[in-house]
């Protein structure tokens, strides 16, 4: 695959995939912002309105039916922060057009209803419709709480906000239920034209035939904008100071230990990749040392991965477990980064930790969604890599940098999730 | 060697189908310039094959969560385990344990041979230990308690175990802590002989793969194996539920519920599988007149979802999500569904349902890891993948209208909710 980037509007850049193996098309629009106290909850339910209708098909309904009428097309909005950027998409997907039964063209369809949604929205004046505005409120407020449902999101979710604290990454990807409480239909309306006007847009096209006409469309429609993208921008915190630790009990059977590092690196510097392998290395793979030695030989957990995050910079390791071993757990964890700073890392570990890596860089090449990302990941960084380009800078990473990037971990904050002592 | 090709002119897609001669069941897809390749081994075993008994002989009932419980130890030899040995090849593996089968997998895009052979050689060589079932008791028990945690888990429990009196489907697939207590390596080599015979399984491949690549690893990796009859025992069920509403407290905010429909459990074939998908798009898809109302009324959110849920002696519909008002928003189901039985389907809404299944199947055919899975599916109920995208084309208003009226008895079914103690929620 080949990426194909074009400037068409100040700030927005139309990026092309042509590939005929799949049967499908998708069209993806993310603006992104800094993110921020004052904007994120209305973004966030920004978001959920534009994708409910627009001035074509003005309900939730009459939308849910052209698209299912298009071969059961998508039309679907996330809302995400990477490091300190608020990052809003609409992405429409639906079958290529060489298998419609009726030889309609789906791709043109669904690039005009794409545009459609996010330039043509349902207003009355300047401001979106009440009703459709109560319904996200309330579906927004829903997934918010529902997030509690799940224990181990909601683990995660607690310990980032408490390390964070006081740093724009402590602010959830949606803001707060209260900020969501005052967003009105006006309020609303100027958070779209300010979204419009200040985010870096970036569109991504992956299917068979040329995007001439998605391209027309968004360059008319970016061109009527006073485009004012906005400088876009995460802190890196490479020092902790003594480790936070919180607990907070609640009915659970299992006990969740959450463990935040500051990495010490942290996007545009080179010294991602050597943190990303070694991160892979303790607790990415069914090879890797805390599932070998934490699960495996100790039998104390069913999970216990660590992940890293290129834009923040910080390193999560999660588990759950029985109570009773939340202090043997974490011991078992730290031992493990302890050997990685002293070196022992054995060749097997690296090189298999590589392969891994670079399969699954490989495997993205196989998907619609996994070229999206492939790229869309990348959006953040200065210029693109090539699926081999990455290959080769994973490789040549080496024992010593991999040993130096466990060596700038900082443990800054223990979150652990239990029940009250003695209860079952 | 039996080889067939199965062709779809409307998919633009072929596969292959071989019967080896060591007994087992291989379909090969290949996807034209695609870099990566998906290989999933399956026997037709899973968590409700507890009481069984091989060539007439003498009737064995296990532990509940053996199949799981195996499906874990299977991956490690005298040797080392696999994870290990896939680490030389930079595949990526996994399995899973399903009510009805049992899946080994691995996708990579190098080295595929070597991955195969590694695939095939541990599934084929058990090797349990006291010392090494054992071992597995800690892990598979935070496992179990990951799932004791999980709201959607428990609710979906809570409901089969008031839908069904007897069918072991009620039971969880990994078993409780006291049931695999129980496990021994003795009883897992029992399961293991019954259930892990080349018959009784099917290997799929998908992606940058031939038929002649995977032949070559399976001649040279299976031996012959003697084919033998295998009885599975269901104590009777009745057709009526259990109970008509269970609620459980648990820690959560957002309250979630399962309203199932109980359901004959008669196979089905493509063309009222593909019936039922078309009629359940109908009723309850974003596109539905239900869907509206359920949204006008805060009754539901976007996680609404249905599904048909089937296997060997059960099957029924399921509609769930999260509900600040579970009740109300099942009554609202129930009365929608009564009204359409009465006042008929809407053509339109069918041909949008038709198309929107339709597309649904096509596009899963992007993805190595989704052919393989569902080849497999479909292979255990004894059904094809490209006879049903046909049978989801051709499908004919008249017959889903006929499925209706089979179906989703108001009288039949459960309402399972799990919900926040006072102080975590306000419901109703």
């Amino acid at each position: 695959m080949s990426l194909c980037r074009q400037q068409i509007a100040e700030g927005v850049y139309f990026n092309t995939v042509r590939d005929s193996r799949f049967k499908t098309m998708k069209l993806s629009v993310n603006l992104f912002v800094p993110l921020s106290e004052q904007t994120a909850s209305a973004n966030a339910l920004l978001a959920g309105v534009l994708s409910r209708s627009c001035q074509a098909y003005p309900d939730f309904t009459a939308l849910s039916r052209k698209l299912s009428a298009l071969y059961g097309a998508d039309l679907t909005v996330s809302c995400n922060k990477l490091g300190e950027t608020q990052v809003i998409s609409v992405s429409a997907s639906g079958l290529d057009d060489r298998y419609a039964l009726d030889n309609e063209s789906i791709a043109r369809e669904l690039s005009g209803l794409l545009c459609g949604v996010i330039f043509a929205p349902n207003l009355v004046g300047d401001a979106f419709v009440t009703e459709e505005v109560e319904q996200e409120r309330r579906q927004l407020l829903d997934l918010i709480d529902s997030e509690y449902n799940d224990k181990r999101v909601y683990a995660i979710a607690r310990m980032i906000e408490l390390m964070c604290t006081g740093e724009v990454f402590g602010i959830r990807r949606y803001g707060t239920a209260e900020a969501i409480q005052t967003v009105t239909p006006a309020s609303l309306y100027e958070a779209w034209k300010n979204l419009l006007r200040n985010s870096v847009a970036e569109i991504m096209y992956i299917g068979d035939s040329a995007p001439d006409q998605a391209i027309s469309v968004f360059t008319e429609a970016f061109r009527a904008v006073d485009r004012r993208p906005c400088a876009l921008h995460s802190e890196i915190v490479r020092e902790a100071g003594e480790v936070k630790r919180f607990t907070e009990t609640v009915d659970v059977s299992q006990a969740k230990l959450v463990m935040g590092f500051r990495a010490g690196t942290a996007l545009p510097e080179k010294g991602i990749t050597a943190a990303a392998l070694m991160c892979a290395i303790l607790g990415g793979t069914a090879t890797s040392k805390l599932f070998c030695n934490v699960r495996e030989k100790q039998s104390l957990c069913y999970y216990c991965a660590a992940r890293y995050d290129k834009y923040k910079g910080i390193v999560i390791i999660d588990s759950g477990v029985e109570g009773e071993n939340i202090e043997k757990l974490e011991r078992g964890i730290l031992k493990e980064i302890e050997d990685m700073k002293n070196g022992e890392i054995s060749e097997f570990e690296i090189n298999s930790t590589k392969m891994a890596i670079i399969n699954s860089y490989q495997s993205s090449n196989d998907t619609v969604s996994g070229i999206e990302s492939w790229y869309a990941s990348q959006l953040m960084q200065d210029g693109f890599k090539s699926i081999e380009e990455a290959c080769e800078v994973i490789n040549a990473v080496t024992k010593e940098e991999i040993v130096a990037a466990a060596n700038r971990l900082r443990l800054d904050t223990i979150y652990v999730l239990k029940n009250q002592e003695g209860e079952q | 060697m039996n080889k067939t090709e199965i062709k779809s002119l409307r998919a633009g897609d072929s596969y292959y189908k071989l019967q080896h001669s060591s007994g087992l069941t291989i379909y090969v897809y290949p996807k034209e310039g695609y870099r990566s390749s998906y290989a999933i081994i399956g026997t037709k075993y899973g968590s409700v094959n507890n009481c069984f008994s091989v060539d007439n002989g003498k009737k064995i009932t296990v532990p509940d969560g053996i199949a799981h419980y195996l499906e874990h130890k299977l991956f490690e030899s005298a040797e080392g385990d696999a994870f290990t040995r896939y680490a030389e090849t930079g595949a990526s593996a996994n399995a899973y344990t399903s009510f009805e089968k049992t899946c080994y997998l691995f996708s990579c895009t190098d080295r595929f041979e070597e991955s195969l052979e590694i695939l095939l050689d541990f599934v084929s060589d058990p090797y349990f230990t006291a010392q090494t079932v054992a071992k597995e008791q800690g892990i598979i028990g935070q496992e179990i308690k990951m799932y004791d945690d999980s709201p959607d888990w428990r609710v979906m429990f809570n409901m089969l175990e008031n839908m069904y009196h007897n069918h072991p489907v009620r039971i969880d697939i990994a078993g409780t802590v006291e049931s695999i207590a129980e496990i021994t390596a003795e009883k897992l080599y029992d399961c293991y002989h019954a259930f892990y015979n080349l018959h009784n399984m099917a290997l799929c491949v998908s992606g940058n793969v031939t038929v002649e690549q995977v032949l070559a690893i399976c001649d040279k990796m299976l031996k012959p194996c003697e084919k033998h009859s295998i009885q599975n025992y269901f104590e009777d069920e009745p057709d009526e539920i259990v109970n008509p509403y269970v609620e459980q407290t648990f820690p959560v905010m957002m309250p979630m519920f399962n309203l199932g429909f109980k359901e004959k459990p008669v196979p089905l074939n493509e063309k009222k599988l593909a019936a039922i998908d078309v009629l359940l798009f109908m009723l309850a898809s974003p596109t539905s007149a239900l869907y509206r109302e359920l949204m006008d009324h805060n009754l539901i959110n976007n996680s609404f979802s249905y599904e048909l849920f089937d296997g060997p002696g059960y099957c029924s519909v399921i509609f769930g999500g999260e509900s600040r008002a579970p009740q109300q928003a099942a009554e609202m189901i129930k009365q929608y569904i009564t009204r359409m039985k009465t006042e008929g389907l809407d053509r339109d809404d069918f041909e949008v349902a038709r198309k929107s299944v339709y597309g649904d199947v096509i596009s899963s055919l992007n993805s190595v890891s989704a052919i393989a899975n569902t080849v497999m599916g479909y292979h255990f109920s004894d059904n094809e993948l490209f006879a049903y995208i046909d049978a989801v084309a051709d499908m004919t208003f008249e017959e889903v209208s006929a499925c209706l009226s089979e179906m989703l008895d108001v009288n039949n079914c459960t309402l399972s909710v799990v919900k926040g103690s006072d102080t975590e929620a306000a419901d109703e």
